[in-house]
């Protein structure tokens, strides 16, 4: 008899995050006039949320020996990764709010859905970071793509917006088509979609239905599918096209929530299924295969989105060929097995990222009119805050020292040199090396060009300067005392086996 | 006193940080008062410099070390010392602030709270990179220090300023990474090593490397290079030199002096710092290429000085002809030589950052810094004529001042070191070809009659300027007539590195060359 096991103790964060969502808009209905106070509900909701992951976290730390957590038979693992990663969503979800107040209400657009779809995408990105199953992922993924579809067109009106909408959301489900090709073949190869089984049949060799050996190449084909599924997702070369055209057109605040956010969630599922399932321990070859294939995938994406940012005259533009460069970073890290430097990579990518975007939308002005560089000549003094804030989150996507960016770097190149990786290594700091000219060059408009006396000094909400302080102040946190953070992550390696 | 000590490294690190925010914060206590802002940054520079003397007679101190964990599970401490090979260049910084603040005293005047903020940011920065005895916490001074200079050159700079400010920061990007995966490299073969007991402290690792040389051949000789390459850029030696005409005439006077005085000595300390005692084999089979290249830097950029219309250029260049004599000297692994290096450090620093001090002044009269533009100073401006002079010889390397010393001192080494004499020999080309074109900028600028009517009325220095130059002159004299003053509490230090050295020689240098 088999128990159903229906552990809602380890979904509450997501549990409250979704009823945030709904929460929000229900507001919107009965209360008309009080769009500002909804900010509250969502801060509330997720501060919330991020509690009982704290909690979530303490619980799997003193379970470690009894092996790992499930709930809904499976269906969803509750282990160090999920909780790292959800923590990550939870915060970017939450500057995410704060800077989207702004430009929802310079462009009277109704803050209930946008806040909902907010928090809706945030739930799914949570279930894909703690699905135990295939299936899982495929809806996480669709719960929040489909929000963020919408939310990428949320300025109605705006040409751009509408483009990029659309334009995600025909890439967005062309990649999921290969994801769950992916899946179906996996399935095919293995006889079970959960991530735990498939493991265990990899290791054995044999098709869990049939129990007769399962064919290899199905095996390899539906692998080689999801990874150009989630190469989509994260935006690695050759697959990055979609990304500059997407991130420019939807509003600043959405193209931060995307950058960081749906790619930490692509990373995690990403990291479930090719780190975890597909370990060395399970069966050498696939994983040796699949690490080779990666490390020439990395260092495309990173050579690629550095030397295309190099020309990008749109500030907008620069960060999405950037993000396309970290994730080549960042999947060094897959090469080491070691999921802890990628989630710590994402956690400083996203808040860099979130606190470079929240300086954009305020420079940029109502309606992210003035996005291209050269409209920002000679700034830099007038709005010194500003730009010394966008100076420092470009500083740390370079990886200077003191910076968020520089530790995360560090541990990536510290993990992977480890492992052996050096001329992948080496490629990764010449990559660095060369982006420090495009991170730089906003400077130079900015404190080096002729003043143009006729732009205006841009004007700051409470909520953007909220953002910017506390996105300035996690980065400077992670760059001078990652220490605890280390220590927590260290506990937590275990969950490779 | 004593129980000063402990806080006495902090204390100079962040001194001028003190300062910087103090600046930030004043305009809104206060208001923008420019002169005000001027001396709260000369105050805080100054005062630097007068906590800084004390290291002078505390040197080698335990007392004084500050060692802090800082991210314990990855072994970074926060570890700042001062020893025989960083004092006199902790004191040519403090020394080189202040006088380079007043420097730009008249001549600043756009944004100058913000350009006064970068000057005491930087001097955080190269202060920190000479005291760190962490590697983690030296890279991390040695990449923060770009971003002032970054905003000195690309703010306040030239006409070519947005070039100059981004070549010099690609060129220190591209050698300090590669130094940082060298850093890595290090760190981890030394915790598989020790067993475990991973760090990034400089004490630690170059001590067990001395014990027991854990570093095969090859990785030492991979590791020389990416230590090799970063510092090579910042020296800058020559084929790396190219950022450093356009950085030095691009900066504003007082950035120039910095970058000559002070910046070019972090690559030449990091040699004597990482390279020597840490990797001695794969030295001992760099050490002709480098020697060969130093040479090549010597003569080479005393020819192009010598046809530069431009004194600031000319300067430029004779830097890399300087700091080629610097690098010869330490390569030559003797005692003698490597001293000379280390004296020629600071005498560069003082010599050629007064130069750029006296370009700066008649820059600020004349607005153009073309030598034909000029001519008989003499007879306007006696004082500052006087004083060039003096700097020019000094950094030509005339007895009884400081540059015959450290050049003497080289030369000897070379000639008794272990490779060919010839090295020597061609070296000294360099001091003949210096006196060339120094002199004949001298006699075309300060000599002659005047061919310009605007220089007749030329107002000679007033009493700040006096205050710039005239200790740097006194400083010349000083170092000339007395260096075992400085040298003696260099001479241990340099001693441990030769041994190091000496020590790891391996049999047949040239075989082990493939």
């Amino acid at each position: 008899m088999q128990s159903l096991n229906l552990n809602y103790y380890y979904v509450l964060p997501h549990i409250i995050v979704a009823i945030t969502g709904i929460m929000s808009l229900l507001f919107g209905v009965f209360n008309k006039q009080a769009h500002r106070d909804l900010v509250f509900i969502n801060i509330a909701g997720l501060v919330t949320a991020g509690a009982s992951t704290v909690r979530l976290w303490n619980l799997v730390t003193n379970n470690a020996k009894d092996g790992p957590l499930t709930a809904f038979s499976g269906m969803i693992v509750l282990d160090h990764m999920s909780l790292a990663f959800i923590f990550i969503f939870l915060i970017v979800a939450l500057l995410s709010t704060l800077i989207s107040l702004n430009f929802l209400e310079d462009e009277n657009l109704s803050p209930e859905e946008f806040n909902s779809l907010l928090m809706f995408a945030t739930v799914g990105m949570m279930l894909m970071a703690s699905a135990g199953d295939m299936v899982m992922i495929f809806l996480g993924l669709e719960i929040s793509s489909i929000a963020t579809y919408v939310l990428a067109g949320y300025r109605r009106t705006d040409l751009r917006s509408n483009e990029s909408a659309l334009k995600y959301f025909i890439l967005g489900s062309f990649s999921t088509a290969f994801l769950l090709y992916g899946m179906a073949l996996l399935y095919g190869a293995t006889g079970s979609t959960n991530l735990d089984a498939i493991s265990n049949a990899i290791k054995s060799g044999n098709n869990l239905i049939t129990k007769q050996p399962m064919t290899l190449e199905l095996l390899y084909v539906g692998a080689a599918m999801l990874l150009i599924g989630f190469g989509f997702k994260i935006a690695t070369a050759p697959f990055h096209v979609w990304t500059p055209d997407v991130y420019q057109g939807a509003p600043t605040a959405v193209t931060a929530f995307m950058a960081s956010g749906s790619k930490a969630a692509g990373f995690v599922a990403f990291l479930r299924i090719f780190v975890i399932t597909f370990a060395a321990s399970y069966s050498f070859e696939l994983h040796t295969t699949w690490v080779n294939i990666l490390q020439v995938l990395a260092i495309l994406t990173m050579i690629i989105g550095n030397i295309v940012a190099l020309s990008q005259t749109d500030i907008k533009r620069v960060l999405a060929y950037s993000s396309i460069a970290h994730a080549g970073y960042a999947l060094i890290g897959f090469l080491a097995d070691d999921w802890t430097s990628v989630a710590f990579y994402m956690l400083t990518y996203s808040v860099m990222t979130i606190g470079a975007f929240a300086v954009v939308s305020v420079m940029a002005g109502q309606g992210d009119e003035k996005t291209d560089l050269e409209s920002w000549a000679g700034m830099g003094f007038k709005s010194l805050g500003l730009s010394i804030a966008l100076l420092v989150f470009m500083l740390s996507m370079a990886g200077m020292p003191l910076t968020g960016g520089f530790m995360g770097k560090f541990l990536i190149f510290k993990t992977a040199w480890d492992k052996g990786f050096h001329i992948i290594v080496i490629v990764a700091v010449l990559n660095s090396a060369a982006s420090i000219y495009y991170y730089l060059r906003p400077m130079v408009t900015l404190f080096f060009r002729e003043e143009n006396e006729s732009n205006p000094i841009p004007l700051m909400s409470w909520t953007a300067y909220v953002t910017i302080l506390l996105a300035l102040a996690g980065t400077f946190y992670l760059g001078i005392m990652p220490g605890r953070l280390f220590s927590l992550l260290d506990v937590a390696k275990d969950v490779i086996k | 006193m004593d129980a000063l000590k402990p806080y006495l490294l902090n204390a100079l690190v962040f001194l001028p940080l003190l300062g910087t925010i103090i600046m930030l914060m004043y305009d809104q206590i206060v208001g923008k008062n420019e002169e005000t802002l001027r001396r709260i940054a000369l105050f805080f520079s100054s005062l630097t410099f007068i906590a800084s003397l004390p290291l002078i007679w505390w040197v080698g101190d335990p007392a004084l070390s500050v060692n802090v964990p800082w991210v314990e599970n990855l072994g970074i401490n926060y570890h700042l010392e001062v020893d025989g090979l960083s004092l006199w260049l902790v004191l040519l910084t403090t020394m080189l602030m202040p006088i380079a603040i007043l420097s730009g005293w008249t001549s600043v005047h756009n944004k100058v709270r913000e350009y006064l903020a970068f000057m005491l940011v930087l001097e955080t920065g190269m202060i920190g990179v000479f005291l760190a005895m962490d590697m983690i916490v030296f890279y991390l001074f040695w990449e923060v220090m770009l971003v002032p200079m970054y905003f000195l050159i690309g703010v306040w700079g030239g006409e070519r300023r947005i070039y100059a400010a981004i070549k010099f920061v690609l060129y220190t990007m591209v050698g300090s990474l590669l130094m940082l995966v060298a850093i890595i490299a290090l760190y981890l073969l030394h915790g598989d090593h020790a067993g475990g007991k991973a760090t990034f402290d400089m004490v630690t690792i170059a001590r067990n490397l001395a014990d027991s040389n854990f570093l095969t051949s090859n990785q030492q000789m991979w590791m020389f290079l990416a230590f090799g390459l970063a510092f090579a850029i910042k020296v800058p030696l020559f084929p790396f030199h190219t950022w450093l005409p356009d950085a030095h005439v691009e900066a504003p006077t007082a950035g120039s002096v910095i970058l000559a005085g002070v910046l070019l000595k972090m690559g030449t300390y990091g040699f004597m710092r990482f390279n020597l005692p840490m990797f001695p084999e794969a030295a001992h089979y760099f050490a002709v290429p480098i020697m060969i290249l130093a040479i090549i830097g010597i003569i080479y950029g005393a020819l192009v000085a010598m046809v530069q219309p431009d004194m600031k250029k000319l300067i430029a260049y004779s830097s890399v002809s300087h700091l080629g004599f610097v690098m010869l000297g330490m390569f030559a692994f003797t005692d003698m030589g490597m001293q000379g290096s280390l004296y020629q450090m600071l005498n560069h620093g003082v010599s050629s950052g007064a130069l750029f001090l006296v370009v700066g002044i008649i820059y600020e009269r004349r607005h153009t810094r073309q030598i034909s533009d000029f001519g008989g100073l003499a007879t306007p401006m006696p004082v500052f004529s006087t004083l060039f002079l003096i700097i020019a010889f000094s950094s030509i390397g005339l007895p009884l001042l400081n540059g015959f010393v450290g050049e003497f001192l080289i030369l000897i080494g070379t000639f008794n070191s272990a490779y060919s004499r010839w090295f020597a020999a061609l070296a000294t080309t360099g001091v003949i070809l210096s006196a060339v074109y120094m002199l004949w900028m001298i006699q075309r600028v300060v000599f002659g009659e005047i061919t310009n009517e605007k220089n007749r009325n030329l107002p000679d220095l007033n009493l700040r300027e006096k205050f710039v130059l005239v200790p740097l002159v006194i400083l010349i004299i000083f170092m000339g007539v007395y260096p075992s003053f400085f040298l003696n509490r260099t001479a241990e230090q340099i001693k441990q590195i030769r041994t190091v050295v000496e020590k790891n020689k391996p049999n047949n240098p040239v075989a082990n060359l493939k």
